[in-house]
């Protein structure tokens, strides 16, 4: 029977994890800030122009309401690509055992 | 003979593998390339906005066309759930996106010029939202290369 190197295929899978699901997590700390930062930015801004007549009060609301739709539509990028991860991440771990096993082979 | 790459029983057998593994549709460059040319169709048409809605009826109506025409496309793409619903939150009429600033532009005739800069900006950021999301989807040739 072949004989497998499952201490490697755990150590190259522990790596892979690391690799692909922090990169991840990364991301997606620094998506949340930059829109953070960028939403700040905008109401102050929507505010002076409310204050100066610039824009009406329903044109306020409506692009208060605006920026939290571009929230949720932030959150649904981020299951997206936390699926793009995942599907990354199993592609690898296949390729991991495989070559493992292919190496095996006498 | 030498039997190619990609017609190794392991290949196509890891592929298949693949496939059937993925919880996410694949890049599509034609969703890509769509989705950052309406883009750009937006903003030229927000411009309008600060005039009457009547003056650009007709170039409203094929823009819509167009958007709905991407919408289609990618509704029919299998495991694409996600965008689809990035679509509609841009789409929606009842909403405060792209949908519901074509329809009041419609019902309220011309917009003040910082409101339509203000909506701009937003609008041009849930395109970009879509487009990074198309963008970081797995390309086949990435797929191809990991075999």
């Amino acid at each position: 029977m072949a004989n497998i190197d499952w201490k490697d295929i755990e150590k190259q899978t522990a790596i892979l994890a690391k690799t692909i699901l922090k990169g991840f997590a990364d991301q997606a700390v620094a998506d949340a800030r930059d829109f953070q930062k960028k939403a700040q930015a905008h109401l102050a801004e929507w505010l002076t122009d409310l204050a100066h007549g610039d824009i009406s009060q329903k044109n306020f609301e409506s692009l208060v309401r605006g920026e939290r739709d571009l929230a949720e539509m932030r959150a649904l990028k981020q299951a997206g690509l936390s699926k793009i991860a995942l599907d990354t991440f199993t592609a690898g771990f296949i390729e991991i055992v495989l070559h493992a096993a292919l190496a095996a082979l006498p | 003979m030498k039997i190619p790459a990609l017609l190794r029983p392991t290949t196509l057998f890891l592929t298949l593998l693949l496939a059937a593994c993925s919880t996410i549709a694949p890049y599509d460059q034609e969703a890509y390339k769509t989705a950052t040319g309406l883009k750009v169709d937006a903003l030229v048409v927000m411009s309008s906005a600060t005039e009457s809605y009547s003056s650009y009826r007709a170039e409203v109506a094929r823009f819509r066309i167009a958007l709905d025409k991407a919408y289609e496309y990618d509704r029919n793409r299998p495991l694409n759930e996600i965008t689809i619903k990035l679509w509609d939150k841009l789409r929606n009429p009842d909403g405060d996106l792209l949908g519901g600033f074509l329809r009041e532009w419609q019902e309220e005739g011309a917009l003040r010029p910082k409101y339509v800069a203000h909506k701009k900006t937003q609008i041009a950021e849930g395109f970009d939202t879509l487009i990074q999301l198309e963008s970081g989807k797995i390309k086949p040739a990435e797929a191809a290369r990991q075999l």
